[in-house]
């Protein structure tokens, strides 16, 4: 039996509003930013549809708002990564507003628009066993392990308040440990003018989420091995990480550790009013749902398979990059000089396009011949064509050349 | 038209009903244009067929009747309110994980992380505060009424996570009431079963995802109230202790494969008698049944039939009660559920499938004692269709066998073309998953 992924009431709520035809809600919240940008316009398979008006919903009062802390039980990213987008695509946050937090076994996750290979050194990481993974709102690359907590605040999209968010987290770091952080305009928390946290956010009608990182005891070394950038020259459009000098809380206070982090930062959530940064003390926290475990298997939330096998995906990870050029410097050797030249591959969808050659006194490009045209771009496959050009001599690559010419 | 179409066409007819409830439980509750559509061509359809029943919201005034109200005590003194209730919600440290699989869950083995508990302590004027607490154990001096005179009672209800996302509970006023007839008959304190049920929803909002998010998983709610007077006397207890604890669900048999269960008949054992307890649900009434499960089981059957009396009637299947499908002397179709005689447990599932089935008319309805040798008189003349028990927490479970001084009897429930069993089935899931709107089922958010 095919398992759709069931409506919640708010996007029931929602489609009887507008009337009309509107196709899957789930696909249609696209937008994803990472600075509160303007969604971007709607794909073009929607505008042969006519879009009806949105209607936003009456806002539901503060009294009404019940919140709740999961706890992911899981540290695979992958399932965390389709648990959150379960939860923003079937959740019914009208009147529960839900903070997830979860942390992952060592990975590098870059954002929907990055390129991976401008951001990690790929085949290292795989050497490594650091998984490689693609999240689905914009932003930066980061390192994770587990001494990384990860945060998600969901929220109906009208309620999406991110310095409420970031408040709660500078909030709970004084209240529990007396550390003072401040917010700057890149909306990362920095301790001490170093970079604590990252942040990203997705979104969409009828929810939306915001999620940051907090380094409490991350492996600082491991993190910047891994998001040192293969040695090549990349031409890109893709997002590029701006990167910043970080630190962990440990260093900062010896006694901060990931579960009393996750306890700290639930109750400041729980106590604090849901629209307003009010503080309530142990009588709000009394009138929330508090805290639960979630286990993110097809048992508990059907449907979540299918998603962490797309999040999972080559097609999804390396095949999501935007298209761009690698370039690289070959040294052939001929008989009476050496050629500089540099090899320049066009890579689109993660698969190998254009192959050519540029030669060091002109502009022109020659293309390349070669059955590893097509393949996935990989640190194997370019050795492989740097590997067969280096074999062809001088004369013949200046023969070939001017041959053609 | 050749015999052969004519015979096709005929399976067709019988089973479109089949059909059309398999194509409307394959699509989830969308609010499509097109699924509102298919909905209302499959409603119209079921309409023109006359071989199918309908579910309507309005549940006929005839058959209905609002449980009577209870009558306190004069001097049990205040009652608790829901507004007074105070949380202490579970730190994440004392969180219990969530299993992989159903496999691990059994019945009620695991528990979720709260509790609701009411003290009744007469001294201090009455029903105490309500409170909602992490799941914790209970201390008790050990003189404590419940330990030595079982002066305790229990029920039994499902909280089910309908197609909207909405969690829902099953006519809990009923639940209430038969506690509270229970209470009287125990020595102890009565309460306002409105009031309870309010803070029972509270309870489950917190631990609100411990219910899966799919359509077929539920959470047992057990309420449970114990007398703790903490001397030996054979009296009413003046304290006593009203909690909650939930449990998710899976399958409460293990059934053979088909999905049916064998019973043991021994008309040895008797589960209640005239003037007893039988028709209240005190755990004193199943300590001694125990024993006698285990025989079944080592007997290789499931269950045990309960009979009663020199014509050994059928009072009871395990935990649930029994109804019977079969074809009266006069030719006609007949559900048969033993009367609330004082010996059989006045459950709410047999409550539920009586008023729907009457509603339905398309068989006679009736409530009158069975005995075996009825069920085996029908048996040999091929007139019994059907027999099988209903409880909270399997709904239906049907019966294919039943070893009776020391003879099987093969009962064809499961060889029926279209099983009545099924059907109640369906129409009572379809309520308490919230499929169909109805007024027995209770939203709690």
């Amino acid at each position: 039996m095919s398992r759709l992924l069931r409506r919640n009431s708010s996007q029931l709520r929602l489609l009887l509003s507008s009337g009309g035809q509107v196709t899957r809600l789930a696909s249609s919240s696209s937008s994803s930013s990472s600075s509160g940008e303007v969604e971007p316009p709607t794909s073009t398979a929607q505008q042969e549809i006519r879009k009806p008006k949105r209607q936003t919903p009456p806002l539901v009062p503060d009294s009404e708002i019940k919140k709740s802390v999961f706890i992911s039980q899981s540290s695979d990213v992958f399932t965390n990564l389709a648990l959150e987008d379960w939860l923003y695509k079937n959740f019914d946050f009208s009147h529960h507003h839900v903070l997830l937090l979860w942390a992952n076994d060592p990975c590098v996750v870059i954002g929907r628009h990055q390129n991976p290979f401008t951001e990690a050194n790929v085949s290292r990481l795989v050497e490594r066993g650091i998984t490689l993974a693609r999240r689905n709102s914009g932003g930066g690359a980061v390192y994770h392990d587990l001494g990384n907590l990860n945060c998600t605040f969901f929220s109906p999209r009208e309620r999406y308040d991110r310095k409420y968010n970031l408040n709660i987290v500078t909030r709970a770091l004084f209240r529990e440990w007396a550390i003072k952080a401040e917010i700057n305009d890149r909306d990362d928390i920095v301790v001490m003018d170093k970079k604590i946290s990252g942040t990203a956010a997705k979104l969409g009608h009828p929810n939306s989420y915001h999620h940051c990182t907090i380094l409490a005891s991350a492996n600082k070394l491991h993190l910047g091995e891994s998001l040192v950038k293969e040695p090549a020259n990349y031409i890109s459009r893709a997002t590029a990480s701006v990167p910043s000098p970080i630190r962990n809380l440990v260093d900062v206070n010896r006694t901060v550790s990931v579960p009393q982090l996750r306890s700290a930062v639930g109750y400041e959530y729980l106590r604090t009013a849901a629209t307003s940064l009010e503080d309530g003390g142990n009588t709000q926290t009394m009138k929330q749902r508090g805290f639960q475990l979630i286990n993110p298997t097809e048992k508990w939330f059907p449907g979540i398979e299918e998603l962490r096998s797309n999040y999972s995906s080559w097609d999804w990870v390396i095949g999501k990059t935007p298209k761009f050029t690698v370039q690289k410097d070959l040294d052939v050797k001929g008989d009476d000089q050496d050629m500089k030249l540099k090899l320049s591959v066009e890579v689109e969808a993660g698969l190998m396009k254009e192959i050519g050659i540029q030669l060091p006194q002109s502009d022109q490009l020659v293309p390349v011949v070669t059955p590893l045209q097509g393949k996935p771009y990989n640190e194997e496959n370019l050795n492989g064509i740097v590997g067969a050009l280096k074999l062809v001599s001088a004369s013949n690559v200046k023969q070939a050349i001017n041959g053609s010419a | 038209m050749t015999t052969k179409m004519a015979i096709n066409a005929k399976d067709i007819f019988r089973n479109q009903h089949r059909l059309i409830r398999f194509i409307a439980q394959s699509i989830r509750l969308c609010s499509n244009q097109s699924l509102k559509a298919a909905q209302a061509a499959q409603q119209q359809q079921q309409q023109k067929s006359a071989a199918d029943f309908q579910i309507t919201a309005s549940v006929d005034a005839q058959y209905t009747s609002a449980p009577e109200p209870v009558k306190h005590d004069k001097d049990l003194g205040h009652q608790f309110r829901a507004s007074q209730l105070s949380v202490r919600l579970a730190a994440p440290e004392q969180l219990q994980p969530k299993p992989d699989n159903d496999g691990e869950l059994g019945f009620g083995r695991l528990f979720t992380d709260h509790m609701l508990k009411i003290y009744y302590h007469k001294s201090l004027g009455g029903w105490q505060r309500p409170e909602i607490t992490p799941l914790e154990n209970l201390v008790m001096h050990p003189a404590a009424k419940v330990l030595h005179y079982a002066v305790e009672l229990f029920e039994g209800m499902k909280a089910y996570r309908g197609v909207d996302g909405k969690i829902r509970i099953f006519r809990p006023d009923m639940n209430m009431n038969r506690m509270n007839l229970a209470a009287q008959r125990s020595g102890l304190p009565t309460f306002e079963g409105k009031e309870f049920v309010q803070c029972l929803s509270r309870l489950i909002s917190i631990d609100s995802e411990w219910v899966p998010h799919t359509d077929t998983a539920s959470l047992y709610i057990r309420p449970t109230l114990i007398g703790i007077d903490p001397t030996l006397g054979v009296a009413s207890s003046d304290s006593a202790l009203l909690y909650t604890i939930l449990s998710p669900v899976g399958s409460y048999f293990k059934t053979g494969s088909s999905g049916a269960v064998s019973l043991l008949a021994d008309p040895s054992y008797v589960r209640a008698w005239p003037g007893g307890v039988g028709n209240r649900k005190m755990g004193s009434n199943y300590a001694p049944t125990i024993n006698v499960q285990k025989e079944a089981a080592a007997r290789g059957l499931q269950q045990v039939l309960w009979l009663y009396g020199e014509d050994h009637q059928l009072t009871e299947v395990g935990t649930m009660n029994i109804f019977m499908f079969y074809v009266n002397d006069q030719g006609e179709q007949v559900l048969v559920t033993p009367p609330l005689s004082g010996l059989i447990l006045p459950g709410i599932t047999r409550d539920s499938i009586l008023r729907m089935t009457r509603q339905w008319g398309k068989f006679k309805v009736s409530e009158a004692t069975i005995t075996m040798p009825m069920v085996c008189e029908l048996l040999n003349q091929g007139r019994l269709l059907e027999l099988f028990g209903a409880g909270t927490a399997c709904v239906v479970s049907p019966v294919n066998r039943i070893n009776y001084l020391g003879q099987d009897l093969y009962i064809p429930t499961m060889e029926q073309e279209k099983p009545v069993h099924e059907l109640i089935r369906e129409s009572l899931t379809d309520i308490q998953y919230g499929r169909v709107d109805h007024p027995w089922s209770v939203v709690i958010d």
